[in-house]
């Protein structure tokens, strides 16, 4: 007959306390995230530009989320993206990081927002808010690709850019961007910069195009992304999944109440 | 005899058939599907109604099978969607799906598509076919090619 230690014993039990521990303590650490969208106009069949937002609320213990470092938003099924009228020209990234959003063509556009981040440096936070665009770039590894482009001036005078790829995604959703973000560094010894909130439209609210016409350039408004005529039971639905420095996630869901009836 | 490929052009709603080379011979390896024709086709489909990301389009298949193609199909992630075509000899049905790449207004697609059936002579209608083509972004036109077999 062998016989075990005490120790050989309780190992297995102090490791599963330990690491229920740590489980329960990354759960109290990690942000909670609210997202929310909207179309403009809501009209059945017509078309419209996607809004969308999305914010993290911390626990007391902490001060501001963990830095970010991938999306992955859902969006509805039958949703008319690819019928939108946009992203008609693409911007390469090396234009993008070089010279920013306005030497890339017109017609690359997809869409504008903002993203408040924030960084704690000793026990101060400091805020910023960064203008985002939004632009068509060449495919990639055989997917949709859209670039995203960030500019900050005060605390951190930086541009980034990162890509987000068009992806299918299980019904009742149509497809899923996913997005990687990132890590922006700040002043030396002090962390990332962490995204607290951010907002965002995709459609041909303030975006204008041009095109030729008999030797002349007109501008115009992309059509917009076309609803589908029917609205699916309990509105159009939307996902996400933000991913944090360390391994969090949180999640998040919102939908579009279907317009009443007239 | 040669109504068997326009199928593909009717998925994209605009396919032109490019090549058209026939050869039936039979085959006793199914109870209804006595014949095999390899076709390739070309359809141009031109846009007719749409809701949401689902087009429905319309328009003439030429090469191996000539027709008249209808297409239902999802402008998604990927492309998916069925297609009947109409012959003299009777309709051909099916689906496929194609990756879309590239980018501008002329949006490049490649994928396959599957015969599932059809009536008169094509009632038992079936097989697989190379799917490729354009979409045009502005004008949701369709540019389909088609390349296999069908067995009917």
């Amino acid at each position: 007959m062998s016989k075990t230690s005490p120790i050989a014993r309780w190992c297995p039990l102090l490791a599963a306390v330990l690491l229920g521990l740590i489980l329960a303590a990354t759960a109290l650490s990690a942000p909670s995230a609210k997202l929310n969208a909207k179309f403009i106009p809501e009209r059945l069949g017509g078309r419209t530009t996607l809004e969308f937002a999305f914010s993290f609320t911390v626990p007391p213990s902490e001060l501001v989320p963990p830095p970010l470092t991938q999306i992955e938003l859902r969006y509805p099924d039958r949703l008319g993206l690819g019928l939108s009228g946009l992203g008609l020209a693409t911007c390469a990234a090396g234009t993008l990081e070089v010279s920013g959003p306005t030497r890339c063509p017109p017609n690359s556009v997809m869409g504008y927002g903002a993203a408040l981040t924030a960084v704690v440096l000793g026990t101060t936070i400091v805020s910023e808010s960064a203008p985002i665009t939004m632009l068509r770039t060449p495919d990639q590894k055989g997917h949709l690709a859209v670039l995203f482009s960030a500019e900050g001036t005060t605390p951190v005078d930086t541009r980034i850019v990162f890509p987000g790829l068009l992806l299918p995604a299980p019904s009742p959703f149509g497809g899923q961007v996913n997005v990687g973000v990132p890590l922006v560094p700040t002043l030396p010894g002090a962390p990332y910069i962490s995204v607290v909130r951010l907002h965002a439209t995709i459609g041909p609210r303030m975006v204008t195009y041009y095109e030729q016409a008999g030797g002349k350039t007109l501008a115009y408004q992309p059509l917009g992304i076309l609803l589908p005529k029917g609205c699916p039971r309990g509105g159009f639905p939307f996902a996400a999944r933000f991913h944090f420095l360390g391994g969090t996630v949180a999640a998040a869901r919102a939908a579009i109440a279907c317009p009443r009836r007239r | 005899m040669a109504v068997g490929l326009a199928l593909a052009a009717l998925f994209a709603g605009a396919i032109p058939v490019t090549t058209g080379s026939a050869r039936a011979t039979v085959s006793p390896s199914r109870a209804h599907a006595s014949r095999q024709l390899k076709a390739s086709d070309t359809a141009h489909l031109h846009y007719t109604s749409a809701s949401g990301s689902l087009l429905y389009e319309e328009g003439l298949a030429s090469g191996t099978i000539p027709g008249s193609m209808h297409v239902h199909f999802n402008v998604g992630a990927t492309f998916t969607g069925t297609f009947t075509i109409y012959t003299k000899g009777g309709s051909i049905k099916g689906h496929g799906a194609a990756t879309p790449h590239g980018s501008g207004v002329y949006e490049s697609f490649a994928g396959s598509l599957h015969a599932t059936g059809g009536t008169g002579l094509y009632v038992h209608a079936h097989g697989r076919a190379g799917l490729y083509g354009t979409f045009n972004r502005n004008t949701y036109g369709l540019l389909v090619q088609t390349t296999g077999t069908l067995l009917y």
